[in-house]
């Protein structure tokens, strides 16, 4: 399928690149495709679509790095009746196909940590590895939930940058304020979908167990968003899985947003990892 | 146009009472009054004062001479204490006897599930003795994060919702109910309602909500819109109507207005404007993602809304004579509060005003002496008919007497019957001798 070139026209911030759109299933699917050796498939989190970001140009370097954007977010749209987990994943599965991969790795940011961890669960035989960035979905009964449906524009970044976003700006501002509200909107109504209630999924605790690839799951030193019980529960749960974190520089430690402010670091664990696995 | 022109035509007014708690901190100081300022701030004997002010208000307006009584639901906060508004509507249906009682209305989505709506709605509508008019709003945004509901699907279910609900009211049962988010294999509600009962659609001009007012025959109301924004919502409204075969009646286009009436307009602002400013900085401030919560609204209307158009000044900002200038506040003396009204009937087209006298802010003599001027000096230039209310002239359904009973009750009604010694029994006369059953 063409990509609708000229809807991309005033595409033109610093972390845009065109997107290759595929049907999959009838959903006209956008993935950004760069680099060779060991295919890697990274699926974003609650921020940073329509665009190539830096961990991705990091990984790029080593490996032929896959990052589609999920049904209702960037620039796929969301599938006819999409409502529940399994339509997001049974897309997935068919993505994956529709590019013919062979053996691959599967790697989750923040949101996307829960959709790969799924994936994981439910087609345990088909991913190389699996690694899981400040991943997110157990219950945890006693952690203070932040409510991430109600927060100002400082909170967010005070939670998931630690309240140092004006550093990573660059990365996320596209194309003015408006803009970029409606696209956050639509994307988090898409978020609401799976996450507004409950904002959990207790059959994971049970359904980790079933998870056969070799895990990593990268904590930071201060996951406002979501606890840094989160990180260490993944690990508990999914088989031999090793918690590795990246910390942040002196005085500046890292959190839940870490993939935009520390790439580098992020991307050497994850390569560390994936060649370990192939 | 003028007041006599509208009592020919007819306009039924409806009071619309509130009951905040007042006792809260200023919602400028943290993000919204109506998800989770702690409950710690409530004093139960100050809450039963707010409840029976609210109530007390709404029951007098039948001897005021109106024609309907209006409440709310709210959750969670101090906005209002009409957690369910059916339980209002049975108090009054107990208290009053022929003015209409608009439960405006129950938040179906806070339902598990519809039919369980149906029964309360046939159950209040029985003992109003069809004086139940209810509201289906959608529950603002603040509701969906009070009690759970998603607002990325509460559209498409208040959708499937509605039209459960309306089958379950009218059409004979059982039927199977196979719907996206409600499959019930038996839907067969006791009691019935007793006719079709008035729906008030509440709306802010989406045209979905229009169509399907159109499309039911119910009344649009409309509210807190820019003036300009209401007309042309109410003309569309009509033509919808119009498009569906037939001509609306005035009572199906109805609007809200906070209304205030003392002896001259100085007076009136020396009243109310600082408790309007309250209003409008607590009851109604929220910010925008407790008003409009992800997927709540369409991406077309966010962009309306952040782009300048529709309500471009936050409300919490609004001051009194805007109020007054966008007829959101009608007050004054009686003869500017009248003049005001006769305007904003006119350029709407309405057969129904909604008025909204006090949201629980004002002290409740300040709002019996509004409501005593209106009624005595306001609404009777509106009636045609000796300062009678148009309610007066509609049937009210079922019985009030025995004779009536007997009168009405379907003939033919199947007999009580029980097997006594191996034979079926009409037990309905088995306390006399068998020779005398």
């Amino acid at each position: 399928m063409a990509a609708p070139t000229d809807a991309f026209a005033t595409r033109t911030w610093e972390t845009w690149t065109e997107p290759t759109i595929v049907d999959v299933n009838g959903i006209p699917t956008a993935y950004r495709r760069q680099g060779s050796g060991p295919t890697v498939v990274y699926l974003h989190g609650e921020r940073g679509t329509r665009a190539w970001l830096p961990i991705y140009a990091k990984l790029a370097e080593n490996f032929d790095v896959i990052v589609p954007e999920h049904p209702g977010y960037g620039d796929t749209p969301l599938g006819e009746g999409f409502s529940t987990w399994q339509d997001w994943i049974l897309h997935y599965e068919a993505f994956f196909r529709t590019l013919e991969l062979g053996e691959f790795h599967l790697v989750g940011d923040a949101f996307g940590s829960w959709l790969a961890a799924n994936l994981a669960i439910y087609y345990p035989d088909r991913f190389a590895s699996l690694t899981l960035i400040t991943p997110m979905g157990l219950r945890l009964k006693d952690v203070t939930s932040v409510d991430v449906f109600r927060l100002e524009d400082d909170e967010v970044n005070e939670i998931f940058f630690n309240g140092r976003r004006d550093k990573v700006k660059h990365l996320l501002e596209q194309e003015n304020e408006l803009e970029d509200y409606l696209q956050a909107y639509q994307e988090f109504g898409s978020y609401a979908l799976l996450a507004w209630n409950p904002r959990y999924d207790i059959k994971l605790d049970s359904r980790l167990t079933h998870v056969l690839a070799p895990t990593v799951v990268v904590g930071v030193d201060e996951d406002r968003a979501v606890s840094n019980e989160m990180a260490k529960r993944f690990a508990d749960l999914i088989p031999a899985a090793e918690l590795k974190v990246v910390h942040g520089p002196a005085g500046q430690p890292s959190g839940h947003h870490v993939t935009f402010e520390q790439p580098n670091e992020v991307a050497a664990v994850i390569a560390d990892h994936v060649s370990k696995n192939s | 146009m003028s007041t006599s022109d509208i009592a020919a035509r007819g306009i039924e007014f409806f009071g619309f009472i509130d009951g905040a708690y007042k006792n809260v901190p200023w919602a400028g100081e943290r993000k919204s009054n109506y998800i989770d300022l702690t409950n710690k701030y409530y004093d139960p004997i100050e809450g039963q004062r707010a409840l029976s002010n609210q109530l007390d208000v709404l029951e007098d307006l039948e001897e005021y001479g109106f024609d309907g009584a209006v409440f709310s639901e709210q959750h969670n906060g101090p906005i209002g204490l009409g957690a369910n508004p059916m339980l209002a509507g049975a108090w009054l249906a107990a208290r009053t006897n022929r003015m209409k009682i608009v439960v405006n209305g129950p938040i179906i989505n806070a339902y598990q599930s519809p039919v369980r709506l149906a029964e309360e709605i046939a159950i209040l509508d029985t003992m109003t003795k069809g004086r139940l008019v209810f509201g289906l709003p959608m529950g603002h945004g603040m509701q969906h994060h009070s009690i759970g509901i998603n607002p990325a699907t509460a559209r498409a279910r208040m959708a499937e919702a509605h039209d459960l609900l309306y089958a379950a009211l009218y059409n004979d049962g059982p039927f199977e109910w196979k719907g996206d988010f409600f499959n019930i294999p038996y839907v067969n509600i006791w009691p019935r309602p007793t006719h079709k009962i008035e729906t008030i659609l509440p709306g802010g001009g989406s045209l979905e909500t229009l169509q399907r007012a159109a499309k039911y025959r119910y009344c649009y109301q409309n509210a807190l819109s820019p003036r300009a924004s209401m007309v042309k919502t109410m003309e569309r409204f009509r033509e919808l109507c119009r498009e569906e075969g037939y001509e609306p009646t005035p009572t199906q286009s109805a609007a809200l207005f906070t209304v205030h009436v003392a002896e001259t307009d100085a007076q009136a602002r020396r009243e109310v404007e600082e408790l309007e400013l309250w209003n409008y900085q607590n009851f109604f401030r929220s910010p925008g993602h407790d008003n409009f919560p992800p997927g709540y609204v369409s991406a077309a209307s966010v962009r309306a809304m952040r782009g300048g158009g529709y309500r471009s000044t936050p409300v919490h900002e609004l001051k009194y004579d805007e109020l007054l200038e966008n007829h959101w506040l009608i007050a004054g003396s009686p003869e500017t509060v009248t003049r005001m009204l006769t305007e904003s009937i006119e350029e709407l087209g309405i057969g129904r005003a909604l008025l909204g006298f006090t949201t629980g802010i004002k002290p409740k003599w300040l709002t019996d002496k509004s409501i005593s001027l209106f009624a005595e000096e306001v609404m009777p230039k509106f009636r045609a008919d000796k300062g009678k209310p148009l309610v007066t002239q509609e049937d009210m359904t079922g019985y009030r007497t025995a004779s009536e009973y007997a009168a009405l009750r379907r003939p033919g009604a199947h007999p009580p019957t029980a097997e006594v010694n191996g034979v079926l029994k009409d037990v309905s006369r088995s306390y006399l001798p068998d020779a005398e059953q």
